[in-house]
């Protein structure tokens, strides 16, 4: 198995700079499938993810979809542009959720390069990267920094 | 017992509020989680986290790990839904997380518990039927060892909103 076939050739530590912003290709709908089935499958228990007839006599009329989904998708917009050559994710910080998300909802991804620095291996750097989420209308629903230790071309592009 | 069960019944409650919470509490989160192969790779594709750590055995073994990693944001989800029982079920929107650092990979097979510590409480300024909780919240293995950890903080509805503000 060659390994540097199985991942992109244009997103290796070398490729970021600082400030450089992305959008990313695709978007995703989020549906029960998502929001339900990720809610229940880590058992967070705040039935306004998943009690469609409590939320009814709420504000919003309807369930919301949580907010650890939200993000994961919009960083999973991200991830094949920001993490494909990966060898760990380091960290999450200043994490806001600043929309609330409904079944039915299309999600988006943006991405700036905030920092790209030495890591103590030879063979890796680390890339901060800030990851912005808006929805079909337009509207910021997520913002948050992710630091991750990103592949040199030198040393993994011919592996 | 001529009543029927509705009218019989009592409301078994869940869930905290603003006036349960006190800085420098210790909360050891119910169940614990085993994590499969199978809840990694549904999250991995469900979410379209697209790095062949998470879902290329060969890979994954040909960069040092003895399995397929578990999704860090996996990882993530997890530790917080075992903790939403104690720390926000019935209190109120998730206003933000920060600090948070992944200190070990997570495999398939693997256990993981979750507690968390009372780190901040006050009082919503704008909106004060609210309060705002901030918890210091730690993922452990198996093994005891922290694999993840990261501060959140919450909207936490008050019992007694007319109450002194603490």
């Amino acid at each position: 198995m060659k390994l540097s076939s199985l991942t992109g050739r244009d997103n290796y530590f070398e490729d970021f700079k600082a400030g450089q912003v992305f959008r990313h290709a695709r978007g995703k709908t989020v549906e029960p499938l998502e929001n339900v089935l990720i809610t229940n499958l880590v058992m967070n228990t705040a039935q306004g993810h998943f009690n469609e007839h409590a939320m009814q006599a709420s504000p919003f009329k309807q369930r919301i979809s949580y907010g650890g989904v939200n993000f994961s998708i919009i960083m999973g917009l991200a991830s094949q542009d920001t993490g494909e050559n990966a060898i760990a994710e380091l960290g999450l910080d200043n994490i806001r959720l600043l929309t609330p998300v409904v079944h039915g909802d299309t999600l988006y991804a943006y991405s700036e390069v905030l920092e790209v620095k030495d890591s103590d291996r030879a063979d890796a750097g680390e890339v901060i990267f800030r990851h912005y989420g808006v929805n079909q209308r337009d509207q910021q629903v997520f913002q948050g920094d992710r630091r991750v230790l990103l592949k040199r071309r030198s040393h993994w592009g011919g592996k | 017992m001529p009543e029927d069960f509705r009218a019989r019944a009592v409301l078994w409650p869940k869930g905290h509020l603003y006036e349960d919470f006190s800085v420098g509490q210790v909360m050891n989160h119910h169940w614990g989680r085993t994590i499969a192969e199978s809840d990694t790779l549904l999250f991995t594709t469900l979410t379209l986290s697209f790095n062949p750590l998470y879902s290329n055995r060969e890979f994954a073994r040909a960069h040092g790990h003895r399995d397929i990693v578990v999704n860090p944001l996996l990882v993530f989800n997890t530790v917080l839904g075992l903790s939403v029982e104690d720390c926000s079920e019935i209190g109120g929107p998730f206003v933000g997380v920060g600090k948070l650092t992944y200190h070990e990979p997570v495999y398939p097979g693997d256990t993981l518990i979750s507690r968390s510590t009372t780190i901040a409480c006050r009082v919503s300024e704008s909106n004060p039927v609210n309060g705002i909780v901030t918890w210091h919240t730690e993922g452990f293995n198996q093994d005891d060892v922290r694999v993840i950890d990261y501060e959140r903080s919450n909207l936490v509805r008050r019992r007694n909103p007319g109450g002194k503000a603490v």
